[in-house]
């Protein structure tokens, strides 16, 4: 975008450098060709007049010379350029480049602003969410981390005898997910997964069930305790799950309720939280998505 | 309350050995028998349904009957609980705004003007 702002300021100051000495030249041609003649004769009688009267030959008597072509050529300038050297072209030019760089900066700016957010976590030093785990997806295959990369990946955890705070959260990822896929014009860049925190209960059939309910795009995920225990330990999610529960006894899990943005190399890049409505959240993905894409990198589209 | 779907053991079990979640509907009648319940608590100036079980019991015997059989067990403890640190919370936001207020007025007093 830079290349292209470049030429175009090119241009205005190309305009308006060669408005004004067209002007001047036009003045001055005007001058000696068509008041030769008046300006001569002026000049003279003033030069007399004021010789008798001061007796003094000061170049200020020539004053009234110009003066008098100048009011001339005036009136016939008006006419011809009436509007001057700011033409409505030279206006609307700078109009247009001042807005057009007004708005650039800003998108650059805040572009640059989440880029630095999303290379936070790149690196060596860098506090790290996400990472390597092992679990199954509802059909009993492996999943891995590596399942998550090519996408931009968006990943819940929950479990499905949660009382009020992860349905409302699922609605809403639901909404998201549409809202995306609208925005990314149905294409298959974005990959909701929910994980259970709670595989006891939450067997793959309780899962598919649960979810069907919210979005049939997301992806559930489950695995044995201590599988579980290391994916929310890589996503530093706080896990409380008692292990060993009678059948039949009601427990809750507490668990943190944070959806992770990761993008396609598998990094962490944002969290979206309760405050967030579908709207701002899924303005903050698709910022990220667009800007994936405007540098070039891969992207899964199946 | 074996009608429920996960309050009893015959029913609550998938076939690979599950204990199923309540579905939406089932979720959204838990909710309208706690909401109703909790405003005759608001009604009868209760506020800790837990400390004050009996006394709950007995004004509000038909709602609390009504929203303990329509939530499971571990849930009807969480929304009792929630309700006492959603309230102290906003005790708690209330209380420092005020004294943020007393604070500003005493400052304006001493002749400092806020920027």
């Amino acid at each position: 975008m830079a290349s292209t702002m470049r030429p175009l300021v090119q241009l205005v100051g190309r305009a308006s450098r060669s408005t004004f000495p067209s002007v001047e030249r036009n003045i001055l041609r005007k001058i000696p060709s068509q008041n030769a003649f008046l300006s001569l004769r002026t000049t003279q009688s003033a030069y007399t007049s004021t010789f008798r009267h001061n007796g003094l030959s000061s170049p200020r008597a020539f004053s009234t010379t110009p003066l008098r072509a100048r009011a001339r050529t005036m009136g016939q300038l008006k006419a011809r350029n009436a509007t001057g050297p700011f033409s409505w072209k030279a206006a609307l030019l700078f109009v247009i480049t001042g807005g057009a760089m007004i708005i650039y900066f800003r998108v650059e700016k805040e572009r640059l602003a989440r880029k630095r957010i999303a290379e936070l976590s790149k690196g060596v030093g860098r506090p790290k969410v996400g990472g390597p785990f092992v679990l199954k997806d509802l059909s009993g295959n492996v999943f891995t981390e590596e399942d998550l990369k090519g996408k931009y990946s968006f990943v819940y955890f929950g479990f499905t005898h949660c009382p009020d705070i992860c349905p409302d959260e699922l609605d809403k990822m639901a909404e998201i997910i549409n809202n995306v896929k609208e925005a990314t014009k149905g294409e298959n860049v974005f990959l909701p997964v929910f994980v259970t925190c709670d595989p006891v209960r939450d067997t793959p059939e309780v899962l598919r069930s649960y979810l069907q309910e919210f979005h049939g795009g997301i992806v559930g995920l489950t695995g044995t305790y201590e599988q579980v225990k290391h994916m929310c330990k890589q996503y530093r999610v706080y896990f409380s799950t008692p292990q060993n529960v009678n059948p039949g006894e009601d427990y809750l899990v507490d668990h943190s309720i944070y959806f992770y943005l990761m993008d396609p190399e598998g990094d962490f890049v944002e969290c979206i939280g309760r405050q967030d409505t579908p709207e701002s959240a899924t303005k903050v993905i698709m910022e990220h998505i667009n800007d994936w894409k405007r540098e070039g990198k891969p992207l899964k589209k199946h | 309350m074996g009608w429920l779907p996960w309050s009893s053991d015959s029913k609550n079990s998938a076939s690979d050995g599950g204990r199923i979640a309540p579905d939406r509907s089932s979720r959204q009648k838990c909710w309208e028998g706690r909401d109703l319940f909790f405003t005759c608590l608001d009604d009868n100036n209760i506020l800790d349904a837990i400390k004050d079980d009996q006394e709950a019991r007995r004004k509000c015997g038909k709602e609390i009957g009504e929203f303990e059989s329509a939530c499971a067990k571990a849930w009807v403890k969480y929304f009792k609980e929630k309700r006492v640190m959603e309230y102290n919370r906003d005790k708690t936001i209330e209380r420092i705004k005020k004294e943020d207020a007393a604070k500003v007025q005493d400052l304006k007093a001493q002749g400092w003007t806020p920027r």
